[in-house]
């Protein structure tokens, strides 16, 4: 296990690096000059834009600014925005609202999708199957701002059930709206996985042995079924946590949740490569740290993988 | 007053927004349903606004509401075009280049300390001080020394511009590069890096942007956190005329059309109205919206390095296909006002209608002229910056001149304002271009400054510079103050020389909820908050 933990550790050094100068370098072949563009269409005096430019690195080729960002980045300074705030404080400011919302999908997600799958898997052929099917296709197909934008009009304004946007109502009530959507989408994922995998389970020998023996049926499936069809689903959840702590950008911009993927999104509008490159490598790390906590546990919940 | 960065903040979903048309309410159904109770009688009220980050007046860009509140200007333009004096008692100048501004007695800084006129120099010094960077800087560098602060190359070696001196503690003078009638417009209560800030708390700059000292009728409550909303409440020593309410709480929203919602659902009690919303506004909110008249204009910019277009009858013909009215009706709800002259009307002795038949719609005039001048050769594709909401308009431009004149035109976004900005500033692009100015005094001479003169910068607009034209505007501004008259004048020779079509007198548009009786405004178009009135 050590072994296995040093080396996905050296791994995530060398994804560091990497990421880090592809995503820099991506920022600054961005046409146009951010500085420049920061006064949007009333400039900003060229010696202001001189004065800034140098004071973020902007006047020098690429290398050295990539240098420059490194060298904070080891100080532990992630850098500014071009207002002048710590992209750390911006962003630690900002992942509470994120992780808040991705929690929230995630666990709708998890709960809804594997209840679905299962009684999906147990049930095949069923209107039942179907239906799950039929439903969480159909809610996947429609683009995510119009199931934003409506949910936010019946259910924000219509009905008046939950506020249309902001924080300021707190959790549940300010987050279960955008989480219900967001988990909509990997519903349809979660349920079919589940499904598959709950039926391949109950066509295996040792499903057959257990009923041979008389175990009532919901042991067999609470327990057993339960156990041998979770990994595939666990390793599915496991991504799709990294995928939601990177930000749903639309809706977190839909209901003015003042999340990371805004973050993100104004920083990449505005071309501040400190602030874009720091969410980046945020999001590797937590990809990568989810990663890792998926191998560990998929290797206690099945042994067989440990020994491959 | 709204910057292209507050308008490319709503960008993602424009095309969502015509999808959840049909889902829409009439506002009457709906109450308001929270914010907080008034504390006493005044009451309070909330605005959406995009979060600014930078509260400090000469660096600012989208907190212009938040700064009229917390600050008060030297002097203040009425909606009826007069200008009044705020915290000045007077701005004089007998040869309009040395001018001394009297400040009034009494008035003190939301700590107490009393407001002097070496406040006013030590923060001009400031704001103007090159190494500061300071955005808004631009607004001082008609002043004597303004140069010497931010020099060409290498460090300023002074840190005050020899313009200012201060004569006593309520008395300043300022000497400008060269006589300006407009100087005391341009002291109104837009211009906001010209706002005062204590002396003393110049020393920490970041402190005073999270909490900034002000000496308006309203006070920052607790310290500015981003993201999150902001509390003014009236100040209690204000020596100025009330403000008819006791709060506002500015409410940081990412997206305008969620503000928009928000404001029907009656949670938020003043929002901008988004480019998006605009044909359905008066459904949603019935008498309830507002198209405040604004000192901003829109031109169709054309490429005058490319030879194709140095005819000038090339010009007036892509001027006279573009049927404005159409437009404005169709993609702004009529909002807009088809422009007529080269300043927008709000700015005093704008002459209306001095563009003539060239700013009307008269396409086989207008193919008839194409023809005449030699007809126009390959692709006219116009670019605009994408992500912010413009494409139906540049879209409908294109049809115009595809139909009317024949052309082969097409309209084509940038990725964002930055790859716009910079296509047009290398002349990299060989078309019509979006170019738009919104002024932030009302004087033509705001405009004309920016679009005609050489210095302006309008990095948007159409690099024409005549040097008549140059010579007319300096004459108006040595001119004693005409209501507009001289500078009128001057438009004589730009539409002769006719170097882009104006579009349109721009309108800022907002949306308010029930709790709202009367929004009022001035004429920067921004709502006056400090004298909304707000229903019983």
């Amino acid at each position: 296990m050590t072994r296995f933990l040093s080396r996905r550790l050296v791994e995530l050094v060398v994804v560091f690096l990497g990421v880090t100068f592809i995503v820099y370098a991506m920022v600054f072949t961005l046409p146009g000059d951010p500085i420049a563009a920061l006064g949007g269409d009333r400039p900003l005096p060229e010696n202001v834009v001189a004065q800034l430019r140098a004071e973020y690195h902007l006047d020098l080729p690429l290398w050295q600014q990539y240098l420059h960002y490194l060298g904070g980045v080891l100080t532990g300074d992630l850098g500014t925005t071009f207002t002048g705030r710590p992209v750390s404080e911006a962003m630690a400011s900002r992942w509470p609202v994120t992780i808040t919302l991705a929690l929230s999908a995630w666990a709708l997600e998890m709960i809804v999708g594997v209840l679905l799958g299962l009684a999906a898997g147990l049930r095949r052929g069923s209107i039942l199957d179907r239906g799950v099917l039929l439903g969480t296709v159909l809610a996947t197909s429609i683009p995510v701002f119009v199931l934003g934008v409506s949910a936010q009009l019946v259910f924000g304004l219509e009905l008046g059930w939950f506020p249309i946007a902001g924080t300021s109502e707190g959790w549940p009530a300010s987050y279960v709206l955008p989480a219900a959507i967001v988990a909509l989408y990997g519903l349809s994922s979660v349920s079919r996985l589940m499904r598959g995998s709950v039926a391949d389970t109950m066509r295996s020998d040792f499903v057959r042995t257990l009923v041979a023996k008389g175990m009532p049926r919901h042991d067999i499936v609470g327990v057993h079924v339960m156990r041998n069809s979770a990994a595939p689903v666990l390793t599915f959840l496991a991504i799709e946590l990294g995928y939601l702590l990177g930000g749903t950008v639309v809706i977190e911009g839909i209901f003015n949740l003042p999340g990371i993927g805004q973050l993100l999104f104004e920083s990449i509008r505005t071309h501040e490569g400190p602030t874009v490159v720091g969410v980046t490598t945020a999001l590797i790390v937590v990809f990568l740290v989810t990663s890792v906590l998926v191998d560990v546990l998929s290797s206690l919940i099945d042994p067989r993988i440990r020994h491959e | 007053m709204r910057t292209r960065r507050t308008r490319l903040a709503t960008i993602t979903i424009a095309t969502a927004l015509t999808l959840s048309a049909c889902g829409s309410t009439d506002s009457g159904e709906t109450g308001s349903a929270e914010t907080a109770a008034p504390e006493d009688g005044g009451g309070s009220f909330s605005m959406a606004v995009t979060d600014p980050d930078l509260l400090i007046p000469g660096r600012q860009s989208v907190a212009f509401d938040f700064a009229m509140t917390v600050w008060a200007p030297l002097t203040f333009l009425e909606l009826d075009g007069e200008l009044t004096y705020v915290q000045a008692e007077s701005v004089e100048s007998e040869d309009q280049q040395t001018w001394t501004v009297t400040l009034r007695d009494g008035w003190t800084f939301h700590d107490g300390s009393p407001v002097t006129a070496q406040d006013y120099v030590d923060t001009w010094n400031t704001v103007a001080y090159g190494p500061h960077a300071f955005e808004n800087s631009g607004q001082l560098a008609a002043i004597q020394g303004y140069d010497d602060l931010n020099p060409a190359d290498g460090e300023p070696t002074t840190e005050e511009m020899s313009g200012l001196t201060v004569v006593d503690d309520l008395t300043f003078e300022v000497e400008l590069e060269g006589p300006d009638s407009q100087f005391p417009l341009q002291l109104s209560q837009a211009q906001t890096a010209l706002y005062p800030m204590p002396s003393e708390s110049l020393e920490d700059l970041d402190a005073y942007n999270t909490h900034p000292i002000g000496n308006g009728p309203f006070e920052l409550v607790d310290d500015y956190v981003e993201d999150e909303p902001f509390v003014v409440t009236a100040y209690g020593d204000y020596a100025g005329e009330a403000p008819t309410t006791d709060q506002i709480t500015f409410v940081p929203y990412t997206d305008n059309v969620t503000a928009y919602t928000d404001a029907l659902a009656g949670n938020v009690d003043v929002a901008s109205l988004p480019t998006s919303r605009m044909t359905q506004a008066a459904d949603d909110f019935g008498d309830q919206v507002y198209a405040f008249e604004a000192p901003g204009i829109s031109f169709l910019g054309l490429p005058l390095w490319d030879e194709r277009y140095d005819d000038v009858r090339v010009r007036q013909a892509i001027s006279m296909a573009i049927d404005r009215e159409t437009i404005n009706d169709v993609i702004y709800g009529g909002q807009y006002e088809p422009a007529t002259a080269f300043t927008p009307a709000i700015e005093p002795g704008t002459p209306e209608g001095i563009c003539g038949q060239y700013c009307e719609y008269r396409p086989d005039e207008a193919a008839a002229l194409l023809e005449e001048a030699g007809g126009f050769e390959g692709t006219m594709e116009i670019t605009y910056p994408g992500g912010g909401g413009l494409d139906e308009f540049y879209n409908a431009i294109a049809n115009n001149l595809r139909q009317n004149l024949g052309v082969d035109a097409v309209a084509t976004p940038t990725a964002d304002w930055a790859e716009f900005l910079e296509a047009r500033t290398d002349e990299g692009i060989d078309g019509p271009f979006f170019s738009r100015w919104g002024a932030l005094y009302p004087s033509q001479q705001a405009t004309m400054r920016e679009l005609f003169l050489a210095t302006g910068g309008c990095t948007n607009c159409v690099p024409s510079y005549p040097e008549d034209v140059a010579e007319a505007i300096a004459a108006a501004d040595a001119a004693p103050d005409d209501g507009g008259e001289s500078y009128a004048a001057v438009q004589e020779l730009i539409v002769e020389d006719f170097p882009s079509p104006p579009l349109f007198f721009e309108t800022y548009g907002y949306v308010t909820s029930d709790k709202v009786d009367e929004l009022v405004t001035s004429p920067i178009g921004n709502p006056r908050l400090t004298h909304i009135v707000l229903a019983d």
